[in-house]
């Protein structure tokens, strides 16, 4: 409840802050009551591609996303934006086998986040390891809007340490956390992809396993799945 | 701008019926899908309830349960299922259950009907998938209710009617002139709803006469007091050995404490001598057509046993026009002996449902005379036709006295028109089939379905073979009889919209006859007669149709199956009214039929009636 009116409180406040455009249309669509059960809840699972991890030099590449109304995945509404870019595509373009060719196909950030920001209206954010989406999204933000994103979201690599009733501060055998073996906790199936829309679909269909496991046969509300 | 879903679109096309779409068609399909996760153990579908998604199994699997809880089948990764419901009428006839964490793509019914509507091969996988699903209803419904002989008929099924009782205050000779007038052997002594008794014939020999009682007593003094009664759920031979244990004949049965019918030994020897071997002895014997008449009440006995049995329709057909066939027989050797030796050959053809070897409990007669046309050009000729005018009456006539009614379209040996010579019987065949008009057609297309049943063969044998010459290929007479194949329809909507007889004596009930078993039999002859096959059986004659490709072997294995359901539902319809002392019909409230037999009777309908549709494009009425 405490939780609800501050962020409410706050994403009005900087609703309020923020000049019009994309990102304040998103921060005046008031996010799902997290006293409902989850399977009354609206997300958005969120997949990035980056040329590394750090927020402060590496850059999106692409976006994956696709919403869930509760415990479906809705296809119609599923996304992958290729982002052009600022610098040169740095070392993981073997890793995700992009070139330039294909990124010069893409859009400017300043198109790609404003498509991601309408999806998200009113949902709650999921990606596997949610900080680092989030982080490089409200980075996004700060550096073309002035402000950061404020929403709510739900990690599927610390929901997959409840499930496996891993303590935060145990160690982990190395990998058990990741999607790919999550998801193998659950006999979901194995995608061949490697890419933003495809990661994301896996972390969303990880989360129904994964929310349908710790709601049991009582259910369970957004709030307690939430980061 | 839609992003394309690698994922599903690679799973889909590895799978049936999606590989067969056109790629343009299947590049479109996953944005119209979603995903669903299914816990173990959680229900997707329950049966009965409305169901408007077909599922595909994306990892999982998932259990088939039928509404007993019988397990039906079992899909692993790749299986589509739900789609029955959508196929019927929006009711799963099924429940689906995830036994393992299941992912799980939903297709909206909408869009399932759009490919039904705009790909081919989409319809056919799922038709085919439907006949699949068809034949595990045919086997569940004969397995449910399973029984075999005597062993397994439960005491409830064999109460033919509700106990007669008096109070103990009743005197011996009232209680005697009630068993009397009713023709029974025991009585029950009721106070206030309670059993405190039971009075038989033996009781009145051994307590009454022999002990030269005053018969103005009440029933209290002689009765057998506090008897043993036995719970409706009893078996019939369980009651048989405590009755010969305790030397005693009569049995009350109660339901919870109430009681709810008498059963004597009598009653239960009964159960084994429904056997239509004895009956087909019993009915060679006879000399009266009083005799042959108290046989039909023994042959509805058979064929309630034989639902309650294992026996399929099509056995319980040929079992009950045995037994026609044997009393059809006798009163023509009955005939013969009153008339005297015929004055030259001929032969008695069974027609209809009897010549199909289809014969129910409520069917009518239907035959023919052929008369031989040397006797009937000789110096005895008129004597001839009048002998066989007079046994068409008789066997008629005794025929309707044991039960089976008149024809009404006058398809009966006592018309003139259906007693002729062959040479003018070939004529009146080919003026039917040369110059087809539909009231003929509908009125004379049971003459097809023609048997011989006593006296000479080979004049059957000549008229067949004719028959069938004339009508193979014959258009214009093909086209009158599919035309009359297909003027009724099954009543697809029955269960949603409920199309049920209107009015009338049979208002709000199905026609299983005229719109469900009959629409199978005109089919099938349509295409007999346009092959020149001589089969008249139904089934045999659906069998003979796949050698000739005019139908294809799926399509007629639906329609065997959607005619043994159908008529299965039927009989056992008219088993349930003889055992509740009614007659037999074919008019089935939907009350009586399980949610599974509505749905498996609709899926059976839609059989029926895809293949009237076929047989419209193949025969087009001409006239």
């Amino acid at each position: 409840m405490l939780f609800r009116r501050s962020l409410d409180s706050r994403r009005a406040a900087a609703a309020r802050a923020t000049p019009p455009g994309p990102l304040r249309d998103f921060l005046e669509v008031p996010i799902d009551d997290p006293r409902i059960d989850w399977l009354e809840g609206r997300y958005l699972a969120v997949d990035l591609e980056l040329t590394g991890l750090d927020e402060r030099t590496d850059e999106i590449l692409s976006i994956g996303l696709i919403p869930v109304d509760g415990p479906a995945l809705v296809h119609r509404g599923a996304e992958h934006l290729f982002v052009v870019p600022d610098g040169e595509v740095g070392q993981s373009a073997g890793i995700h086998g992009l070139t330039d060719d294909r990124l010069a196909a893409g859009l400017p950030l300043s198109e790609a986040l404003p498509a991601l920001l309408a999806a998200l209206a009113g949902r709650t954010l999921v990606a596997h390891h949610a900080p680092v989406e989030v982080g490089f999204l409200s980075r996004a933000c700060e550096r073309l809007y002035g402000a950061p994103l404020l929403t709510r979201s739900i990690d599927t690599m610390a929901l997959q340490r409840r499930v496996l009733r891993i303590a935060s501060d145990d160690e982990v055998r190395p990998g058990v956390l990741r999607l790919q073996a999550a998801r193998d906790h659950f006999g979901l199936p194995r995608y061949r992809a490697h890419e933003a829309l495809t990661d994301a679909i896996s972390a969303a269909e990880l989360f129904l396993a994964q929310a349908a496991h710790l709601g049991g046969r009582t259910g369970i509300t957004l709030k307690s799945l939430s980061s | 701008m839609v992003a394309e879903l690698v994922e599903v679109q690679e799973f889909l096309v590895a799978h049936a019926p999606f590989e067969a779409l056109p790629e343009s068609v299947l590049r479109g399909l996953p944005p119209r899908l979603t995903t669903r996760y299914y816990r173990r153990d959680t229900e997707i579908v329950a049966a009965g309830s409305h169901n408007d998604e077909m599922f595909v199994l994306r990892s999982g699997a998932v259990e088939v349960r039928d509404p007993h809880g019988g397990l039906v089948d079992r899909y692993d990764t790749g299986r589509c299922f739900g789609w029955a419901a959508l196929l019927s009428d929006g009711i799963a006839p099924f429940t689906l259950t995830a036994i393992e964490d299941s992912l799980v793509l939903v297709m909206p019914g909408e869009v399932f009907r759009e490919l039904s509507r705009t790909q081919p091969m989409w319809s056919v996988f799922f038709q085919h998938s439907l006949s699949e699903t068809m034949r595990m209803a045919v086997r569940a419904v004969h397995t449910a209710d399973r029984g075999t002989t005597v062993l397994k008929t439960k005491v409830g099924d064999i109460i033919r009617r509700a106990p007669l009782w008096v109070t103990p205050a009743t005197t011996i000779r009232s209680a005697a002139e009630t068993m009397r007038d009713e023709r029974v052997s025991s009585l029950l002594v009721m106070a206030e709803d309670e059993l405190v008794g039971i009075m038989t014939d033996r009781d009145l020999r051994n307590r009454v006469v022999a002990e030269g009682r005053d018969i103005e007593q009440p029933v209290s003094a002689i009765m057998t007091a506090d008897p043993i009664s036995a719970p409706v759920e009893s078996m019939a031979f369980e009651l048989l050995l405590s009755m010969v244990a305790k030397n005693i004949h009569h049995m009350p049965v109660t339901d919870g404490g109430r009681v709810v019918g008498l059963v004597s030994s009598t009653d239960l020897m009964r159960l084994e001598r429904a056997n239509p071997v004895y009956i087909a002895g019993d009915i060679q014997k006879m000399t009266t057509v009083e005799q042959l008449a108290a046989v039909q009440p023994r042959v509805a006995e058979i064929v309630g046993q034989l639902v309650t049995e294992d026996a399929t329709a099509d056995d319980i057909g040929r079992v009950v026009t045995a037994i026609a066939d044997a009393i059809e027989r006798r009163l023509i050797e009955l005939a013969e002996v009153r008339l005297g030796p015929p004055p030259g050959p001929y032969c008695w053809l069974t027609l209809g449902s009897a010549g199909r070897l289809e014969h129910g409990l409520s069917s009518d007669q239907d035959h023919a005379l052929i008369l031989n046309d040397e006797t009937l050009a000789g110096p005895d000729g008129d004597a001839y036709a009048d002998y066989l005018s007079e046994l068409a009456t008789f066997v008629s006539d005794g025929l309707a006295a044991c039960g089976y009614r008149y024809c009404t379209a006058g398809l009966m040996a006592t018309n003139p028109q259906m007693r002729q010579g062959l040479s003018r019987w070939l004529d009146t065949v080919a003026r039917w089939v040369e110059n087809p008009s539909d009231d003929t057609v509908h009125r004379v297309r049971s003459f097809f379905d023609l048997r011989p049943l006593h006296g000479d063969a080979r004049l059957f044998e000549e008229l067949q073979r004719a028959a069938l010459a004339e009508t193979a290929d014959s258009m214009p007479f093909l086209g009158h009889l599919a035309a009359q194949a297909t003027r009724t329809q099954p009543p697809i909507g029955f269960f949603r919209g409920f199309v049920l007889e209107k009015g009338g004596e049979h208002a709000d009930t199905l026609d299983l006859k005229d719109r469900g078993v009959r629409l199978v039999v005109d089919l099938a002859r349509v295409y007999a007669l346009a092959g020149g096959l001589p089969q008249v059986n139904t089934q045999l004659r659906l069998t003979a149709v796949e050698g000739t490709g005019r139908l294809s072997a799926e399509r007629i294995a639906d329609l065997k199956d959607a005619f043994e359901f159908i008529s299965y539902v039927r009989l056992r319809h008219q088993a349930r009214q003889v055992r509740a002392g009614a007659e037999p019909d074919d008019f089935v409230p939907p009350d009586e039929l399980s949610q599974f037999e509505k749905r498996h009777l609709r899926d059976a309908f839609q059989i029926v009636r895809q293949a009237q549709s076929v047989l419209t494009t193949a025969y087009p009425d001409q006239g």
